[in-house]
C-alpha cells in the first residue's frame, strides 16, 4: 500500500447518528490519489451516507474527515469552494430541468469558476461529445433517456476539473440496456486516473477498474480487499452471504 | 335606466374606472410577487429565526380578511400617528395579502423541484444565493404560472374593496355608487362593472394558460 501521505481522502474514527441509529461506525478509510475505491454492502448500511459525508452532504458527529491533508471546511465560501472540487454524481441524476443540457454542463464553470461563456460552452460540448450526448446538447433533461441524462450528470462533474469524484449507485436506476453505456465511461475515466469512490454493486466494473473494494454493513466496515481477492475469497460471513444474495443465490 | 344609457352617459367615467382597476391591480400583483419572492426565500433560507418570521408572516396575513385589514389601516393607523392616503392603505393591504399566498404558490413549486436537484447544485459548488436564484426561482416561477394566474385573478376582485373608502377616480366596483350617486341606473351600473371585470379575467386566465404552455418545465 502506498504511504499515507499521499491520501487524498483521510477518513479517521468518523462515527455519525440519525437520531438512536449508529449509521456510521468508527470508519476509517484512506483513498491514495488515482485510486478507484468500490463501496458495496446490504441496503441501509450507510453507503450513502459515508459517500456524502465526504462532500459534506452529510455532517459527522466526530472523527475527522481530510482532504489533501486538511480538515474539510465546516460551512460556507470555503465549504461552496471544496464541494466544487470534488465531483457528484447520484443515482437520480438530478440534472437541473429547467436547463438545456449544454447549461447544465457550463452552469458551473461560469458561476462558480468565472469561466467565458464562449469557453465554457466549448469545453462543454467536448465533454458531451466524449460522453456521447453531444446531439442531445440543445435538449432538456426530460427529453433523455436515463442512460443520457446520467452520463450528462458525469460531464456536468468533469466541467469542474475535479481533484476527485464520488458516484452514489450511478447505475441502480437504470433500464439493464443502458447501464453499459454509463459504465463505459466511468471506466474510462478511472483509467485516465481519477480518484472515485464508488458505491454499486457492478460487480465487473469492481473487478474490471477498482484497487479496493469496500464491503460495509450496520454502519462498519467489515473488511476491505483488492476485487478478486474479496469476490473470490471474503473473508466475514456477512461479505459471504451478501456476495450470495446479489449473485442470486 | 338600461345597461346601453348607463354606457352612454358613464362610459368614459366607466374606462377610466376600468384603467384605475387595472393599474391597482397590477401594482398590487407586482408588489405582493416581489414581496412574496422575499417572505418565500425566508421561510427557506438556513437561518432559523427568519424561517419562523417569514412562516408566521403567511400564517397572519392569509388567514385575515382584507377587508378588515383596511379598516384597520384606515382607522387604527392614524393614531399611530402614521397618515396614508387612501388609495396607498389600500394599495399596501391588498400586497400584503397578496404576498403571503403568493408565497404560498412559491413554496409548492420550490417543493417541487425535489432535494436531489439542490443537492446537485451544492455539490458544483454553488453558494446558497447562487441556488436560489439560478435553480429555485426560475423553477417556482415557471411551475406556478396557473396558480399564480388564479392569484392574479383574485387579486383583481380583491381591489374592489377600494369600494369602502373614497377614491378619485373610483375603481370598477365603487363606481357602481358613483352611477348610482348621479342617476337611477341600479342593477344595471353593477351589469357594466360585473362585465368589465369578467371580460379582464377571461383574458387572464388566457393568457396564464398560454404563457403556462410556454413556459412549463417538462419533467
Ligand atoms: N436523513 C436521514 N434521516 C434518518 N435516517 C436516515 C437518513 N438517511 C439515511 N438514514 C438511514 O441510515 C441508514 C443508512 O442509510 P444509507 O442511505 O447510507 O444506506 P445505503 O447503504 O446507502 O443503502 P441503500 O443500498 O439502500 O442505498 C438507513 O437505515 C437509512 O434508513
Ligand atoms: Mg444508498
Amino acid at each position: 500500500m502506498a504511504a499515507k501521505s499521499t491520501a487524498i481522502i483521510q477518513m479517521h474514527h468518523v462515527d455519525k447518528h440519525y437520531g438512536e441509529l449508529h449509521v456510521l461506525q468508527d470508519i476509517n478509510l484512506d483513498v491514495q490519489k488515482g485510486e478507484v475505491v468500490v463501496l458495496i454492502g446490504p441496503s441501509g448500511s450507510g453507503k450513502s451516507t459515508l459517500c456524502r459525508t465526504i462532500n459534506r452532504l452529510e455532517t459527522i458527529d466526530s472523527g475527522e474527515i481530510l482532504f489533501e491533508g486538511k480538515p474539510l471546511p465546516q460551512e460556507g465560501k470555503e465549504l461552496a469552494a471544496y464541494r466544487a472540487e470534488i465531483g457528484m454524481v447520484f443515482q437520480s441524476f438530478n440534472l437541473f430541468a429547467h436547463k438545456t443540457i449544454l447549461d447544465n454542463v457550463t452552469l458551473g464553470p461560469r458561476e462558480v469558476l468565472g469561466t467565458p461563456k464562449e469557453e465554457a460552452e466549448k469545453e462543454a460540448m467536448d465533454l458531451l461529445a466524449r460522453v456521447g450526448v453531444a446531439e442531445q446538447a440543445h435538449k432538456v433533461p426530460a427529453q433523455l433517456s436515463g442512460g443520457q441524462q446520467q452520463r450528462v450528470a458525469i460531464a456536468r462533474s468533469l466541467a469542474m476539473h475535479p481533484k476527485a469524484m464520488l458516484f452514489d449507485e450511478p447505475t441502480s436506476a437504470l433500464d439493464p440496456e443502458m447501464i453499459n453505456e454509463v459504465l463505459e465511461v466511468m471506466v474510462g475515466l478511472a483509467k485516465e486516473g481519477m480518484t472515485m469512490v464508488v458505491v454499486t454493486h457492478e460487480m465487473n466494473f469492481a473487478r474490471r477498474v477498482s484497487n479496493r473494494v469496500v464491503f460495509m454493513a450496520d454502519g462498519q466496515i467489515m473488511e476491505e480487499g483488492a476485487p478478486d481477492e474479496f469476490f473470490d475469497h471474503p473473508k466475514t460471513e456477512r461479505a459471504k452471504d451478501f456476495l450470495d444474495s446479489i449473485r442470486g443465490h | 335606466m338600461g345597461v346601453g344609457e348607463v354606457v352612454a352617459e358613464f362610459g368614459g367615467v366607466y374606462v377610466s374606472s376600468l384603467l384605475s382597476t387595472w393599474l391597482m391591480t397590477i401594482v398590487c400583483f407586482a408588489g405582493g410577487l416581489a414581496l412574496g419572492v422575499l417572505v418565500t426565500i425566508m421561510r427557506v433560507s438556513p437561518i432559523k429565526p427568519l424561517r419562523v418570521v417569514g412562516d408566521f408572516y403567511v400564517q397572519v396575513f392569509r388567514n385575515i380578511p382584507t377587508i378588515s385589514l383596511l379598516v384597520i389601516f384606515v382607522y387604527a393607523l392614524p393614531y399611530l400617528g402614521l397618515l396614508l392616503d387612501y388609495r396607498t392603505c389600500l394599495i399596501v393591504c391588498i400586497i400584503l395579502v397578496v404576498a403571503s399566498f403568493a408565497s404560498e404558490n412559491f413554496m409548492s413549486g420550490i417543493n417541487a423541484i425535489g432535494v436531489g436537484q439542490i443537492e446537485a447544485a451544492r455539490s458544483v459548488g454553488l453558494s446558497f444565493s447562487q441556488i436560489v436564484r439560478l435553480i429555485v426561482i426560475p423553477q417556482a416561477l415557471r411551475t406556478t404560472v396557473l396558480p399564480m394566474t388564479n392569484l392574479l385573478i383574485a387579486t383583481l376582485l380583491t381591489t374592489a374593496i377600494g369600494s369602502q373608502v373614497p377614491l378619485t377616480p373610483p375603481e370598477l366596483t365603487g363606481m357602481v355608487n358613483y352611477v348610482n350617486a348621479r342617476s337611477v341606473a341600479g342593477i344595471s351600473a353593477f351589469v357594466v362593472s360585473a362585465i368589465c371585470y369578467a371580460g379582464t379575467a377571461l383574458l387572464l386566465g388566457f393568457l396564464g394558460n398560454k404563457l403556462d404552455k410556454k413556459v412549463r418545465i417538462v419533467r
